[in-house]
């Protein structure tokens, strides 16, 4: 069974047309939950607006909760999945300078392409940011490679990581998820509301 | 544009009902290509594109651009850019429903717009960089991560979040 | 006027659906653990059992070792002793205990060689073959008949009387050839043993993933 392109059970020539939905409908969602609006984005940092956090842990929480059960089902096979690689540094350092970015320029890549399509000038000069960080990124390679491609710790998932059984894992983030869903909305009620 | 659109332009779905479609999406994407969402990856084909056109030397040199550029095909040919073709289109559709079409620069009315395109575009060089670095943005790493329990997911999207929170406040009158 | 009950619903709608997705997430822990039936369906492994061709004939085995085909890979299962004492030319040495061994893995499972699975009769080969097969290693075979068949058909074949058909004669004089070949004269086998021992280095190079992993990253 799943994945079926890379089993076999679906020609390659579907991945195209598979791409152009599966980005059809995610860039629907996305826009539609608001995430072509940097102010509402920026929101969950000033605790005015929480919509990424709730979007952000429920579809991660929802998708982990199915990917296990069909897992289960014998649906598809985890092994087979592309688990995103691990690379300690990389990730963090990467991540924090994707953080400053995130708060400073209200977009992030997928969103800001949302935002692009809807006619946001703002999301224009953030893509053609974007573009120059990889071009900077990619001239500046032979200085960066050696955090690039260090500490690479292989592809790499928390139960390797903790050695807990995925199934507790999932319980906690759940767990961790609602909490923050439920600490989100008393801090939104406290917060002095920003329109936008 | 008439009232009721104008009304609807800031009524945007419950962010758990699109949390949740986002989440089937995600199990869509698995079960059928076995990888996740991304969007940066698009940026970064074409990226490589033009600056394969403007110097092909140059991309075969540089140790990042050439493992991007095959002889045989086009750096664009790849799932992420038909990906991100298709996120352009489902925004547009979602944008012309509920009227927010249209060219503006969205800003906190405590900013000009010209230091909110400034803040953009060092906002998006910072992006960029990060999520090469990284391996991801938020959709590739953190998102796609998370939903097979990647490590480097989780990571990313603390590393992305905590960060952002750390800064915000250097930030604030941009937004508040 | 709106149903109330319904309004008391809805009022509360968010811990209802925290509760249903706090109850999947349980569930998936609750779960009885089962063994997962991985790799091969029942229906494939019972398909490649009744398939003739995981035999292989002890008069096609002498073939190819003896036009030195390189795409065989012949795998004695006994163990270290028996294989010491003797053994096909060019066969590698894993004692059926050792099969999952993971060190053994690159031999067993790959693209390149058809494994030849021996023991000394085809019992041990069999449970062997179909353990192997059920992890979904490809292009396993077994020699019909194990050492103890190699050696009454190739090594000491009967001769066939004067009522039999042509074609046992052809076979017979290949066999006698063959076993000439590998150094065993059909009187004489007992003291050359030792000569056809070879214990060939095999060489397996690592294998590779033949299903295509998807690629990823943003």
């Amino acid at each position: 069974m799943g994945p079926l392109i890379p089993n076999g059970i679906l020609t390659n020539e579907w991945n195209i047309i598979i791409a152009v939905l599966i980005g059809l409908a995610f860039g629907f969602i996305l826009e539609a939950s608001g995430f072509s609006s940097s102010r509402k984005l920026a929101g969950v940092f000033y605790g005015y607006d929480f919509a990424v956090l709730k979007v952000f842990f429920t579809a991660a929480v929802v998708s982990v909760i199915g990917l296990y059960y069909m897992d289960y089902l014998g649906w598809i096979d985890m092994g087979m999945l592309y688990v995103h690689p691990t690379y300690l540094w990389a990730a963090i350092i990467g991540g924090a300078i994707m953080g400053v970015g995130f708060v400073a320029g209200g977009f992030c890549p997928g969103t800001s392409l949302c935002a692009v399509a809807i006619g946001k000038l703002d999301a224009w000069v953030y893509v053609f940011g974007i573009m120059l960080g990889v071009f900077i990124f990619s001239e500046a390679y032979s200085v960066l490679e050696g955090l690039y491609n260090g500490s690479f710790l292989g592809n790499i998932t928390l139960v390797d990581s903790f050695d807990i059984p995925a199934n507790y894992i999932i319980f906690g983030v759940t767990i961790i998820a609602l909490v923050a869903f439920f600490v989100s909305d008393i801090v939104r009620k406290r917060i002095k509301k920003v329109f936008y | 544009m008439d009232k009721s659109s104008e009304n609807n332009r800031h009524v945007y779905w419950n962010p758990y009902f699109g949390g949740f479609l986002l989440g089937l999406l995600i199990i869509f994407t698995f079960y059928m290509t076995g990888r996740g969402l991304g969007a940066s990856g698009a940026m970064k084909s074409s990226v490589v594109t033009l600056v394969d056109k403007v110097s092909h030397e140059h991309t075969i040199n540089n140790a990042y651009y050439s493992k991007f550029v095959k002889d045989d095909e086009s750096p664009m040919n790849t799932w992420l850019v038909f990906e991100s073709l298709g996120v352009l289109a489902g925004a547009f559709i979602s944008g012309s429903l509920s009227g927010r079409i249209g060219f503006r620069v969205q800003h906190s009315p405590k900013i000009t717009s010209r230091r909110r395109l400034v803040f953009a575009l060092f906002g998006g060089i910072l992006f960029g960089l990060g999520a090469q670095i990284a391996r991801g943005c938020t959709s590739g790493a953190a998102l796609s991560g998370m939903a097979v329990l990647s490590t480097g997911g989780f990571i990313t999207m603390l590393a992305i979040f905590g960060t952002a929170y750390l800064f915000a406040y250097f930030f604030r009158k941009n937004w508040i | 006027m709106i149903n109330r009950n319904l309004a008391k619903i809805l009022a509360k709608r968010y811990i209802i659906l925290a509760s249903l997705l706090l109850i999947a997430a349980l569930g998936l822990v609750l779960l009885p653990a089962y063994q997962k039936n991985e790799h091969v369906t029942a229906e494939d492994l019972l398909a490649k059992v009744v398939n003739p061709e995981r035999y292989v004939t002890s008069d096609d085995l002498a073939h190819k070792i003896i036009a030195k085909d390189p795409s065989i890979l012949l795998i004695d299962l006994r163990d270290e002793e028996e294989y010491a004492e003797y053994t096909l030319a060019g066969a590698l040495n894993i004692p059926f205990d050792a099969i999952l061994n993971a060190d053994y893995e690159a031999y067993l499972n790959q693209g390149q060689y058809d494994v030849v699975l021996f023991s000394n009769d085809d019992f041990k080969a069999d449970q062997a073959w179909l353990i192997l097969t059920r992890l979904d290693y490809k292009n396993l075979h077994v020699l019909k008949g194990g050492i103890n068949g190699w050696y009454n058909t190739i090594l000491n074949p009967p001769e066939p009387t004067e009522n039999m058909a042509k074609e046992a004669f052809e076979r017979y004089d290949f066999r006698k050839a063959a076993a000439m070949y590998f150094g065993v004269g059909i009187k004489a086998q007992d003291n050359e043993q030792q000569l056809n021992r070879t214990p060939k280095k095999v060489v397996v190079p690592v294998m590779k993933k033949k299903k295509r992993k998807p690629e990823g990253g943003c």
